[in-house]
């Protein structure tokens, strides 16, 4: 049994203390969540509010239908603020508290724009907004992406970011680096000369390049940062690097960023059979066929990973997802293994490591650091994979198993819809996987959206699943779930009850002329549809909540309001 | 002028009422005052060939676009989003409107749509295309 008991691993890390006080107290100058992941490594505790019968049964609010296509839809939720963000289309937004001031990064995709403040037309890349006030988010600052190359934006974007507090990071006073905020970011998407780079963000409204981490990429992708330990999961490929992957080409490259301004470079990892010395043209499926040259998943290559998310040294695990949209695995790591797997001695290290295991690792390398792997079904693929520790299941808190309150570690997985208008895809979704036990990680739950009402196949742009939120607000965490849906905006669920997930409220913006047309062609006839497309959900410190569209509608702070804000009170207050 | 200010002053109602206060102020065309003739010339905007004109012969025609998007994600071609497009705003007695290029990889229009703002549904707004489009449909 590997359930993750977070409770019994923080007191052997010596944190018990910090967590019985709901950690807020410790935190530094930048709020509330600076405990939990990214930030830290400690996890909040969930308390169950729900029924003992839980959500079944439970007299359960009617999800209203939403309004035309041409309106604003909402759903418990309240509007609070709005920025266009210039009209350029955003892929990932992260909300960081500086010193108190709120303040958004939102990583755009290819392009160009006008930058109102400069009234030059810049190559998209990195939008900072002050959302201090959500009801006047001020446009700060916009770090233009890549040129384009021969008159071409197809390699152009800065679609991820992330930022860290030097304050934070070890040895932060020795590398000069307390008191000062670092951006991470992507820049290009699909060229043959990418890079990730770092800011200086100290003061949003004047960033300051700092240095490139690594360049001659090819398919950066969405990164993540432990921001107490340094290491950074950066997803990237590069066309002389070897890897193989189907579809997205692109796996991780561990660096240790603690000093941001000299990054140092641990290993690269993906899943078995990517990397460059697998035999992609005899290796057979893992699945009915294990041996030391197998590949893991349904197709070969497997894809490539869309996005690590760690949870830290305490936790002391990194989940993965790969294929993206298609051909899914989901990938548990042991973090301590992955990070120092290439070393022959110490934590994590492996004494049979191979020679080349930094940057041409064996099979074997590769599988040092695997709790567990899940094969997706070929029509869908890894997206996301989000852990939720420890929550409570309401109607296991006596009599089953030895009568104690029984609770369980899980997994949201989702997968992209990638077609305009549903054509040639079958749905995504965002399903939730029992991960008590680590090595069998079993469903739980399907997270869906009915194309009806709203008609959400034939209003136009991408319907499904994309992006579950990632950072932790601890009044939502176990109590809600945010997941992106694309034209069907912004969805989210009641999950006090996980085995019964309620949609408890939505969001969906309506399209202004800011709005990029989708157009498809369906049995040879095209139109252009104007529909908003929410790519990612996330919630800053104070539990705003800010969806951001793809279609370039811009940035909507909401809040949560009737059935969906009792969800994440207390059962006295409920 | 009084009729186009009621107008406004309608349509700017309209929209408070219609979605959120905090997006009107960037939002619908109802709160722009239209012009009485096109200001995207449709002698002009009727040179542009699917199939054949290239971005520099769109730019010596229409000018420079008011935005470009390219929804490269992952580095992935996704079927019917991988082309650079190309935006344009103009106006008319119908209301506000975007003329909306999308270019191949060898940067030749290949669809071409005049999309008013306000018109969103399931009927969408019917565009020219270049011929390979129904190839591209036919591998979603």
């Amino acid at each position: 049994m590997s359930h993750i008991n977070v409770p019994r691993l923080a007191k052997r890390f010596g944190f018990s203390v910090l967590l019985a006080l709901g950690i807020a107290s410790q935190a530094p100058a930048q709020g509330p969540a600076a405990a939990y992941p990214p930030y830290g490594s400690a996890i909040p505790v969930i308390t169950n509010t729900e029924h003992r019968s839980g959500a079944v049964g439970e007299d359960t609010q009617k999800m209203p239908p939403p309004n035309g296509p041409n309106e604003e839809s909402i759903w418990n939720m309240k509007v609070e603020g709005f920025n266009d963000n210039q009209a350029r289309p955003i892929y990932q937004p992260l909300i960081v508290n500086q010193n108190g001031r709120e303040i958004m990064y939102n990583g755009n995709l290819a392009g160009t724009a006008t930058n109102a403040l400069t009234g030059v037309s810049e190559s998209n890349g990195t939008s900072i907004i002050d959302v201090t006030n959500v009801k006047r988010p001020k446009f700060l600052f916009h770090i233009p992406g890549p040129d384009p190359i021969n008159g071409s934006f197809a390699a152009a974007g800065a679609q991820m970011v992330r930022v860290c507090p030097g304050s934070t990071m070890p040895n932060a006073a020795a590398n000069g680096i307390a008191g000062k905020f670092f951006l991470l970011r992507a820049f290009g998407n699909a060229g043959a000369n990418e890079s990730h780079q770092i800011w200086d963000v100290t003061e949003p409204s004047a960033p300051k390049f700092l240095t490139t981490i690594l360049s001659g990429l090819s398919n950066t992708h969405k990164s993540w940062w432990e921001c107490d330990t340094g290491i950074a999961y950066l997803v990237a490929g590069a066309v002389s690097d070897g890897w193989q992957q189907s579809g997205s080409k692109q796996h991780v490259y561990i660096y240790d960023l603690s000093n941001p301004a000299k990054p140092a470079f641990i290993r690269q990892f993906g899943l078995p059979g990517q990397q460059p010395t697998a035999s992609v043209a005899t290796q057979q499926p893992c699945l009915n066929a294990p041996s030391d040259t197998c590949f893991e998943g349904t197709t070969n290559p497997p894809g490539g990973v869309h996005g690590p998310i760690s949870m830290g040294t305490v936790v002391n695990r990194v989940y993965m997802p790969y294929g993206v949209g298609a051909s899914g695995v989901i990938q548990i790591d042991d973090r301590m293994k992955l990070v120092n797997g290439c070393k022959s001695s110490g934590p994590g290290a492996n004494p049979n490591a191979s020679a080349n295991c930094q940057n041409s690792p064996t099979q074997a390398d590769l599988l040092w650091p695997q709790v567990s792997w899940v094969t997706m079904n070929p029509e869908n693929g890894g997206h996301s994979s989000m852990p939720v520790f420890n929550v409570p299941i309401p109607e296991e808190q006596s009599n089953f198993v030895d009568g104690t309150p029984q609770s369980k570690s899980l997994l949201f997985v989702s997968s992209e819809g990638t077609a305009n208008n549903c054509f040639g895809q079958a749905p995504h979704d965002t399903w939730i996987l029992d991960i008590a036990n680590e090595q069998t990680p079993w469903p739980m739950a399907t997270l869906n959206v009915p194309q009806f009402p709203g008609n959400f196949c034939g209003k136009g742009a991408r319907f499904g699943a994309h992006a579950v939120t990632e950072q932790i607000y601890p009044p939502y965490y176990g109590k809600i779930i945010s997941v992106s849906w694309f034209n069907a905006g912004v969805r989210v669920w009641d999950i006090r009850d996980p085995k019964n997930p309620k949609p408890i409220a939505y969001f969906i913006q309506a399209p202004t002329s800011n709005t990029a047309a989708s157009c498809s062609t369906i049995n040879g006839v095209t139109n252009c549809f104007n529909a908003t497309m929410n790519d990612y959900v996330e919630y800053d410190d104070r539990g705003f909540i800010y969806a951001v569209d793809r279609a370039g509608t811009g940035v909507t702070i909401l809040s949560l309001t009737g059935e969906a804000r009792k969800a994440i009170l207390p059962q006295s207050d409920q | 002028m009084r009729i186009q200010m009621l107008v406004y002053s309608v349509g700017l109602g309209a929209c408070f009422l219609g979605a959120s206060a905090a997006r009107c102020a960037d939002g619908w065309a109802a709160a722009i005052p239209p012009p009485s003739t096109d200001t995207i010339s449709a002698a002009k905007l009727a040179q542009v060939k699917p199939g054949t004109s290239t971005k520099a012969q769109v730019q010596s025609l229409l000018g420079a676009p008011w935005r470009i998007l390219q929804f490269n994600d992952c580095g992935m071609s996704m079927p019917g989003q991988a082309d650079e497009t190309w935006d344009y705003r103009g106006r008319n007695a119908g209301g506000t409107y975007r003329v909306h290029i999308e270019f191949d990889d060898s940067d030749v229009a290949r669809l071409v749509a005049k999309i008013p703002d306000h018109v969103a549904g399931t009927k969408g707004t019917r565009a020219k295309t270049a011929p390979p489009d129904m190839k591209v449909a036919m591998k979603m």
